[in-house]
């Protein structure tokens, strides 16, 4: 039982070495980071495997509370992503973020690199109140240095301040939580204590805070500028992991906690509108990284929903259908890591090949950069939710729990009906966006000269990206072999409430294995074919126009267009039009922009009006000693009337 | 052995018949106009045709312009699998199959969207905008007649969803599954399979620039999709499962039959619709879907 601890301990040790050796030797930081990681990964596997969870209670003290460490089935598979991405993105980061290019910044990259790692597997396992704050902390803050390695661009430290200052505002209720928790449980040790009914309002406040960081709708803010402004591989560790983080306490405090009667409704209700409105987002943009960056929300809405399904579940008898939607929202956690840091690491490939992140300005990038484009396109189809990969399986097993809970006709039919159908249009509009994106970016010809003159990445970034496309095709090939992991987080979160359900994921890896290879031969049939019967080459046919320029090909505006001309209540785009006019006209302009609609148009003015307030209250303090006594005594004044009122009668 | 005999027979039912339903719908367009038509088999005729013919392919296109097609095929193929066939059952089934099916015809399309975007044609670009996004609405009516199925039935298994009778609510899933097919397939009032204006159409606007073998594939899979659509809407409306298998054999066959038919009639009566509307058909086949759920849901609870 101690073995796993250790090497949890070992991993801990060897990553923090990492941000020591991080600026002065690239390799041994890497060597460091790849070795603590796999001794992460080695010990959350043992623990995912055996179900034996490992705790540790320490007389060693720090701000007065003793070191309690637990790593259970929900917090290993947690780790595992953090470890994995962690790994991926670290080897990436030494092709993408090179001494080279960057010598400024290359060396902080590295350093808090491993300090964010290491500070997020010690944010799942850590088991008391007031470590969790400060490793939760320590985190939030090495991501907002990542973030702004590129602090020179005003663009990426506005994206800094506005993550810092959303992170610390989801902080603050965690802090108002872990306060609360602790005064009302008498200590900080964190644990199940579903028992105590009373506790049960708290949960709210675990939900703002973690939701915060989770960027569920509408509290997202600060995630689509962060993730466009870092570098990609912190992208793709924000996005992969660190908002995870967010899913991880709702999840745990989730089990932990007793649950108010309006939880799950309220859960699941987030997750579907989060779903459809991030995707739709997504749909709309033309920068392909915050294109990526709001299918995060999107994705952190399919997992809500199944989180919120096994709420309601818990509430309704404890339902089999609850464990299914857990299971499915708990390897959605996976997929999604998977590959959305495989497309994010995509995107940074073509940043580092063209400069640009302006989907509208590339084209044709499949034929310089082949390997790119069809690691990319594999991430697509995952993350569309298609088979035969590893989205599909997850979103499927959300699907199954939705759909016996409406087949189950009680109330919380009545939720899972609209988040089935909210889920489906969701899977639609990511199969448009990947579409749009993958369509713009790497197909067609080549709309700029920098795109036309791209390079392909080299192997510090290829290998990365193809271990995740790896795990992409490996998750949806052989879903069984995660089932008894999921089996045992399902457990963790609600121990053995949830009769044991059966699914066919045999059957359906088998079809997905069936499916991918019955696709490979009949497309190499067919190519064969194709190439016996005389292929020729010619140009785009294009109804017989004779000269197709590459400005004629639909652009990512005018590709999601359509559909996001529907989510225009929210979207609120903005466009600036100056018409052809005249025979000779001078000039014609057409701008669209979308803006972040609850950034730009809630939050920001409301920031407004409170500086506003503030600059009037501020007049009262002036520097005029007198008038400052004047205030005390009308304080006075007011006090004794006050005394006096109460003690009449 | 047994096994063996089925799925040759099935594969024989799906890929055989299956180019069998756009000549009939050809057929009654020329019988309506007082045209004698094109032959019903016409379009056997094509794909043979199709099948020995070489390829251009854009000078811009990636191998996966003619490898995607047969991956869109298999797709299909697949999910005519999966689909029970009256009396026969279905190929595979599992809990769960029916997500399985609508993902596959996901996969397709993304599949078809992907080698239309890969030649660079706005007129491609044009088509696959209008598919992907015209999706979106036909994929939660398609989830909304799902869920009544499987509220009727209590399970998600097309074997079982497919059997019970479905009372009142069956006239409006009709309804919306007929819409559904119309638009998914790409037909009138949708799109029209005859046009010459590539500006007004959808699917063959997105296959303009195939040629020889992958077009044959994309054809053919076009007329499985139909087959595939036709089929679910006859299952889902007509009791079945109280019939003997010779019976429902029967009922189905002609269902699919009085559906081409009713295609065909629509095809003739009506004109295109222009796009602006089409949203708004789309939404009224979500709408019936919706209320047919909200019927079997109400039923059960009662």
């Amino acid at each position: 039982m101690m073995y796993e601890g250790v090497v949890v301990g070992v991993a801990v040790l060897l990553l923090g070495l990492a941000v020591v050796a991080g600026p002065w030797w690239p390799r041994v930081w890497l060597g460091l980071t790849l070795a603590g990681a796999a001794a992460a990964v080695g010990a959350a596997v043992v623990v995912l495997v055996t179900g034996n969870e490992w705790e540790w209670r320490s007389g060693f003290l720090i701000g007065g509370e003793g070191l309690h460490v637990r790593l259970d089935g929900l917090s290993g598979l947690f780790v595992v992503l953090a470890a994995g991405v962690g790994a991926a993105g670290a080897v990436y980061s030494l092709g993408y973020w090179a001494e080279r290019q960057y010598p400024a910044s290359a060396a902080r990259s590295r350093t808090w690199w491993s300090g964010m790692v290491a500070s997020m597997l010690l944010v799942v396992t850590l088991s008391n109140g007031l470590h969790f704050l400060i490793a939760w902390e320590a985190f939030a803050v090495c991501g907002y240095f990542l973030i702004t390695l590129e602090g020179e661009k005003p663009a990426v430290r506005a994206a800094g301040w506005l993550y810092l200052a959303a992170s610390h505002a989801g902080t603050v209720c965690l802090f108002a939580f872990f306060g609360l928790l602790a005064a009302k449980s008498g200590g900080w040790e964190l644990g199940p204590m579903r028992g105590d009914a009373s506790l049960a309002p708290m949960f709210w406040l675990a939900l703002a805070g973690f939701g915060m960081k989770a960027g569920l709708f509408p509290l997202h803010i600060w995630l689509p500028s962060a993730h466009a402004n870092a570098p990609s591989h912190v992208s793709a560790l924000m996005s992969g992991v660190a908002i995870k983080m967010g899913v991880y306490g709702i999840v745990r405090f989730s089990g932990w906690l007793p649950l108010p009667a309006a939880a799950g409704w309220v859960v699941i209700g987030l997750g579907a509108v989060s779903a459809l409105l991030g995707i739709a987002f997504a749909l709309a943009q033309n920068d392909f990284k915050r294109l990526l960056a709001y299918c995060s929300v999107e994705n952190v809405g399919i997992i809500m929903i199944g989180v919120g399904a096994s709420m309601l579940a818990r509430g309704h008898g404890d339902a089999p259908w609850g464990r299914l939607a857990l299971a499915g929202a708990l390897l959605h956690v996976w997929n999604h890591g998977a590959f959305k840091a495989l497309l994010f690491f995509g995107a940074g490939s073509v940043l580092h090949a063209t400069g640009t992140r302006e989907m509208s300005r590339l084209g044709g990038l499949w034929q310089r950069m082949p390997w790119t484009a069809g690691l990319f396109a594999l991430g697509a189809v995952a993350v569309a939710g298609l088979p035969p990969l590893n989205g599909f399986v997850s979103e499927w097993l959300i699907y199954l729990g939705l759909i016996d809970a409406v087949a189950g006709k009680q109330a919380s039919a009545l939720a899972a009906m609209p988040a089935a159908i909210f889920l489906a249009m969701a899977g639609a509009l990511a199969l448009a966006t990947f579409a749009k994106a993958g369509a713009t970016m790497f197909l067609g010809a080549a709309r700029t000269k920098p795109a036309a003159q791209a390079h392909e990445c080299g192997n510090w970034m290829l290998v990365p990206m193809v271990t995740l496309a790896g795990i992409c095709l490996g998750l949806g090939l052989a879903p069984v072999l995660v089932w008894p992991a999921l089996e045992r987080a399902a457990d963790v979160w609600h121990a053995g409430c949830f009769a044991s359900v059966v699914v066919p994921l045999v059957t359906l890896g088998w079809v997905q294995l069936g499916l991918a290879g019955l696709m490979a031969t009949a497309g190499t049939m067919l190519w064969r074919k194709v190439r016996a019967n005389n292929l020729r080459r010619g140009p785009t046919w294009d109804c017989g126009y004779a000269a197709p320029s590459a400005r004629m090909q639909y652009t990512s505006g005018s590709f999601g267009g359509l559909a996001a001309a529907w989510f225009g209540w929210i979207l609120r785009p903005q466009r600036m039009l100056r018409r052809v006019r005249g025979h000779f006209p001078a000039e014609a302009i057409r701008l669209d922009r979308v803006p972040e609609t609850m950034l730009e148009l809630v939050i920001q003015p409301l920031a407004e009006r409170v500086m506003q307030l503030s600059t009037a209250v501020r007049r009262l303090q002036h520097g005029h000693l007198s008038v400052y006594i004047l205030y005390v005594v009308a304080a006075l004044a007011a006090l004794t009337g006050l005394v006096l009122l109460e003690n009449v009668p | 052995m047994n096994s063996i005999l089925d799925l040759i027979l099935r594969l024989d039912c799906w890929l055989l018949l299956a180019p069998l339903l756009p000549g009939i719908i050809n057929k009654v367009k020329a019988w309506v106009a007082g045209r004698r038509g094109p032959p019903v088999l016409q379009l056997y005729y094509d794909l043979a045709r199709l099948w020995k013919k070489g390829v251009v392919m854009s000078t811009l296109a990636s191998p996966a312009f003619v490898i995607l097609p047969a991956v869109t095929w298999v797709a299909l193929l697949s999910a005519a699998m999966l689909m029970p066939l009256g009396p026969l059952g279905a190929g595979l089934t599992f809990r769960g199959d029916a997500l399985l099916w609508l993902y596959l015809l996901a996969l397709g399309r993304f599949c078809t969207a992907w080698a239309a975007m890969e030649t660079g044609s706005a007129f491609e670009g044009m088509g696959t905008v209008r598919e992907v996004s015209y999706a979106v609405l036909a994929e939660a009516a398609l989830i909304a007649a799902v869920l009544t199925l499987s509220v009727q039935s209590g399970s998600i298994s097309w074997v079982t969803m497919l059997g019970p009778p479905m009372g009142a609510g069956a006239a409006l899933l009709a309804a919306g599954l007929f819409i559904v097919l119309l638009s998914e397939n790409c037909r009138v009032p949708f799109d029209d399979p005859n046009t010459h204006l590539e500006l007004t159409m959808i699917h063959e606007a997105m296959v303009l620039d195939h040629s020889g073998p992958p077009l044959a594939a994309i054809l053919h899979g076009a007329s499985m999709k139909l087959l595939l659509f036709t089929v679910l809407l006859v299952q889902a409306v007509l009791p079945m499962s109280q019939l003997k298998p010779l019976a429902a054999g029967a009922v189905l066959a002609c269902g699919v039959l009085g559906v081409t038919v009713a295609v065909g009639l629509v095809e003739s009566l009506l004109a295109r619709f222009a796009f602006r509307r089409v949203p708004l058909l789309l939404t009224t086949a979500f709408l019936l879907c919706l209320f047919a759920l909200l019927v079997a849901w109400k039923g059960g609870l009662a």
